[in-house]
């Protein structure tokens, strides 16, 4: 890590390297957390959003992940990105959210009434577009699969995120990726995915 | 993660890489404005919180120290150090403690002298520190 000034401009913020702008944000300068958000709040509420939160519920648990961090951000040691790390932080905020309002039993097997009936019609040449891919899946399999590949969790630490069977979680994983296995097949569009986020 | 085997590791990588390449919002700035504020809010409410329960500490011990008859036992102890020093005053250590602490501790009217000085001081550090964080 290079050396980093106690205090930091607006100008040097923005070009200023996460891990400088984490260790303000340790010495409490709120500016430099800001900057932090600012670069990374899209892709923590993007997970969240494919895991399956609504908009509304995403941005408001992405925000509490942000407080959570800032008041951790003291054990970021930066082997990983920072914006994995408080997408953990948002991932088990809404897996606490999603147990207790019990929206469905992890054990349940995954039926297709819950995908959307133009995912199930998705041809081989369609192109990558993630979240309408993840559409295809389960809320379940879609949670179980937001989870290791966004978030960054393991199997089993996704199983005992969830409080369900390493099996369980693992099929889930497995039926989802079969399913997007179909759906991911080119390069992916931009285009798509931002208007599926500005709208 | 050591679980992920087979032939689906390319699929699994554009995954993980299509999960990572997120596209930026266009309410990004108001989103990162948000939680500024929340974080401002949640510093204010800390600061008022730590200040309350600092004044509450510090009134309880204050009028704890005066129901306890602080002053009037050091006003004892100066009167017996000047016993004392009255009748040691020609030992060379009875000297020394005189050169150092001239006629004693202090009486009980020094004492709230000295409390209300400190009590001046902590209040000048008090609004120094408000005016910077507000």
């Amino acid at each position: 890590m290079t050396q980093t000034p106690v205090f930091l401009g607006l100008a040097a913020r923005a070009s200023a390297h996460d891990m400088d702008l984490v260790s303000l944000s340790v010495g409490g300068d709120r500016n430099a957390f800001g900057e932090l958000v600012r670069r990374h709040g899209s892709r923590v509420r993007a997970l969240l959003r494919r895991m399956g939160a609504d908009p509304a519920m995403a941005d408001d648990l992405a925000q509490d992940a942000f407080l959570a961090a800032f008041e951790q951000i003291a054990e970021f040691r930066g082997e990983g990105a920072f914006a994995g790390w408080v997408g953990r932080i948002a991932a088990r905020l809404y897996i606490r959210r999603w147990r207790r309002e019990a929206r469905m039993p992890l054990g349940a097997e995954a039926t297709d009434e819950d995908t959307d009936p133009r995912m199930r019609e998705t041809g081989a040449n369609t192109r990558i577009d993630l979240d309408q891919a993840l559409k295809g899946l389960s809320k379940v399999e879609r949670l179980c699969v937001s989870l290791c590949y966004g978030a960054g969790l393991s199997h089993a630490e996704a199983a005992a995120a969830l409080n369900a069977p390493l099996g369980t979680v693992k099929s889930h994983v497995k039926r989802g990726l079969d399913k997007l296995k179909g759906a991911l097949v080119a390069e992916p569009s931009p285009s798509a995915q931002e208007r599926a986020y500005n709208e | 993660m050591s679980d992920r085997h087979g032939s689906d590791r390319t699929l699994e990588a554009r995954l993980e890489n299509a999960f990572a390449e997120s596209p930026v919002f266009a309410d990004a700035d108001v989103f990162a404005l948000r939680v500024h504020d929340a974080l401002e809010r949640n510093w204010l409410v800390r600061r008022l919180v730590i200040g309350a329960l600092g004044l509450a500490g510090g009134l309880i011990g204050v009028v704890q120290l005066l129901r306890s008859g602080l002053v009037d036992h050091l006003g004892a102890v100066g009167g017996a150090w000047r016993l004392v020093n009255n009748d040691l005053t020609g030992l060379p250590v009875a000297r020394i403690f005189s050169e150092l602490f001239g006629a004693g501790p202090s009486t009980g009217a020094e004492v709230l002298w000295m409390s209300g000085a400190m009590a001046i001081i902590a209040l000048g550090l008090f609004v120094t520190r408000a005016i910077r964080e507000f």
